[in-house]
């Protein structure tokens, strides 16, 4: 309980903001500006274009914004900026946090409410902020005898597996983290581990509704694998290599992958759904039977972390389904050859093929995850029994039909090395 | 001399292996054991294998390793343990393991084998591509046995789970 002082008076307010100001004035000085000045002086620095980086440059750099897009230029180039930004985490994280909004907005549009409003002033944009900072300042409860290590570590796994499946994902050519002749293969060895920590952090709970919800989860996920995998493979035959560049490739020189092979998409979609437990599959969670399945137990940060990594996944899967059967980055050129910025020159940054690559990938990937996020929609929970049933024995007969119309079209002539419709 | 990430992945794959022996925790045990098949999937990627390193993760750590822990979760661990720990019985176990291990390393030494890999260098790595390839030609016949034997083996489990689930029906009926 905050209690208010009760001679509250504004000038005070400004005095303790001043002497504050101040205070973080004084740390700048006399520690930061000397920290800045060592590691200027003691640790080698790059060459960036044809000279080399001295404390000055830098600092001339940090002055003039012009002179600094050589730095993040060189940036751009690094491993890091893969792994951190561009198709890594920042940029996973951002298209979460944007779908994490538009479905609220978007569920509230087809069910004639309004949705988040007043967070933010315009249309509640800022509602996941809000939210955010609720679950961080929220306290986490571990329920007395869970198994405290595994409870704790489960989420973390969960995320940084969501993040792993990102990794292996092109968004645009060369922008890759970890570009591998496996990359597919990777990519469902790695959706491999979702159902071990869903099932672990249920038995962690120590409750029994996140058990039954972990063990839902574990039949839905691996009943889903096998369709999943063989709705893929089929795309593998027609593009002969497993690597996700490749397979882009190989689109761009013929047609996108889903004309031919549109059952295979189809099984891919339904598949990604029930991995994802979004809504006509979401029996591990589904809060009118079993509270809210195996993430019950959950309370703050543990549950925003839980979130994060659901939607990151999303992304990955979309982004999955856009590289394997809706050609990736492929599209018609938007971007202008040179650009012209008018206070700070960014030529130097500009990609006219990266940025056309990104703008196009960006789109498909954000409709196919509107397209996921449609059936929470308009579709109701469907039986476990039924659930299995489709998962063994009607998805995968379809992905086979697929296999061997992909068959039919290497061994036509039509695709293929030397085929009829690749240029 | 050695290469640090081997000795790492070396450390993790035979720690969490003895975890998994010796954790008192069966569930511990599972998780640990799911670890050191990693560790065994690092091994083959050290080996420039890939595609092999990847089936290891899908088919060990994503199926094997999840059907034991969920055997661990639902079978009640008394009826799990009918012997009791023998500090004797431990103690020539470690002795048989480590004679059989020495006896083996010294053969694998000794042999033509040493020298053979060791001619192989980092140059000859086989893609899946190739493995593919002599799939289909050279070893097909055993492709085919392989092949046929599983498919013997799918059809007979299914037999098998078909005849209880007709007994069941019938048990039901009367």
């Amino acid at each position: 309980m905050a209690t208010y002082p009760q001679n509250f008076r504004f000038g005070e307010f400004v005095g303790s903001l001043i002497w504050l100001i101040l205070w973080i004035l004084i740390i700048v000085t006399l520690v930061g500006l000397p920290l800045i000045f060592i590691v200027l002086f003691y640790i080698p620095l790059p060459p960036i274009g044809n000279q080399v980086l001295t404390p000055y440059l830098f600092l001339t750099m940090m002055v003039d914004p012009s002179r600094t897009i050589p730095i993040i230029h060189q940036l751009m180039t690094t491993d890091l900026f893969r792994v951190a930004m561009f198709p890594g985490f920042t940029y996973a994280a951002l298209i979460a946090a944007v779908t994490i909004f538009v479905e609220r907005k978007f569920l509230a549009k087809m069910q004639l409410r309004i949705g988040p409003l007043y967070a933010g002033k315009i249309e509640g944009i800022f509602q996941l902020i809000a939210d955010g900072l609720k679950l961080i300042a929220k306290e986490i409860i571990v329920p007395s005898g869970a198994d405290k290590p595994m409870f704790w570590a489960a989420p973390i796994m969960f995320v940084s597996t969501a993040a792993a499946v990102v990794a292996l994902i092109p968004a645009a050519p060369g922008y890759v983290v970890a570009d591998t002749d496996v990359g597919l293969l990777a990519v469902f060895a790695i959706l491999g581990f979702f159902p071990l920590i869903a099932l672990l952090f249920a038995w962690a709970s120590n409750s029994k509704y996140p058990f039954i919800g972990g063990l839902r989860a574990l039949h839905q996920m691996i009943a889903f694998e096998i369709p999943f995998i063989l709705s893929a493979l089929s795309v593998v035959i027609l593009s002969g290599t497993l690597n996700l560049t490749g397979i882009v490739d190989s689109q761009i020189q013929s047609y996108w992958f889903i004309f031919f092979l549109p059952i295979s998409a189809f099984v891919f979609y339904i598949s990604s759904l029930a991995e994802l437990e979004r809504i006509p599959f979401d029996l591990p969670e589904a809060e009118s039977e079993i509270v809210a399945g195996w993430l019950t137990e959950t309370s703050g940060m543990i549950y925003g972390l839980l979130q994060l990594g659901s939607y990151v996944k999303t992304y990955a899967l979309a982004a999955l389904f856009v590289v394997l059967f809706l050609g990736g980055w492929a599209g018609p050129m938007v971007f202008p050859p040179q650009i012209q910025t008018p206070i700070i020159n960014i030529a130097p940054l500009y990609d006219q093929q990266a940025a056309n690559a990104t703008l196009w990938f960006t789109l498909k990937t954000f409709g196919v995850i509107m397209l996921m996020l449609l059936p929470r929609g308009i579709s109701p929970r469907i039986r476990i029994d039924i659930l299995l049933h489709t998962g063994w024995y009607k998805l995968i007969v379809l992905a086979f039909i697929n296999i061997f119309v992909a068959l039919a079209l290497i061994y036509g002539g039509i695709l293929g090395p030397g085929g009829l419709l690749v240029r | 001399m050695a290469d640090p990430i081997f000795i790492a992945v070396a450390a993790l794959t035979v720690g969490t292996a003895i975890i998994a022996l010796e954790a008192r925790e069966l569930i511990y045990g599972a998780v640990a054991l799911a670890i050191s098949l990693l560790g065994i999937a690092g091994f083959f990627l050290l080996l420039d294998a890939p595609f092999v390193a990847m089936f290891q993760i899908a088919v060990y750590v994503g199926a094997v390793a999840v059907l034991i822990i969920f055997t661990v979760m639902l079978v009640r661990t008394q009826a799990l343990f009918t012997t009791k720990e023998d500090k004797k019985r431990k103690g020539a176990g470690i002795a048989l393991m480590l004679i059989i291990m020495a006896s083996l390393g010294a053969l694998m030494l000794s042999s033509g084998l040493n020298g053979q890999f060791g001619n192989f260098g980092g140059s000859q790595t086989v893609n899946f591509t190739q493995i593919g390839q002599l799939m289909v030609t050279y070893y097909a016949p055993a492709l085919i046995i392989m092949g046929l034997t599983l498919a013997g083996a799918v059809i007979a489990a299914l037999a098998l789970a078909r005849r209880e689930d007709v007994e069941q029906q019938h048990e039901r009926a009367d």
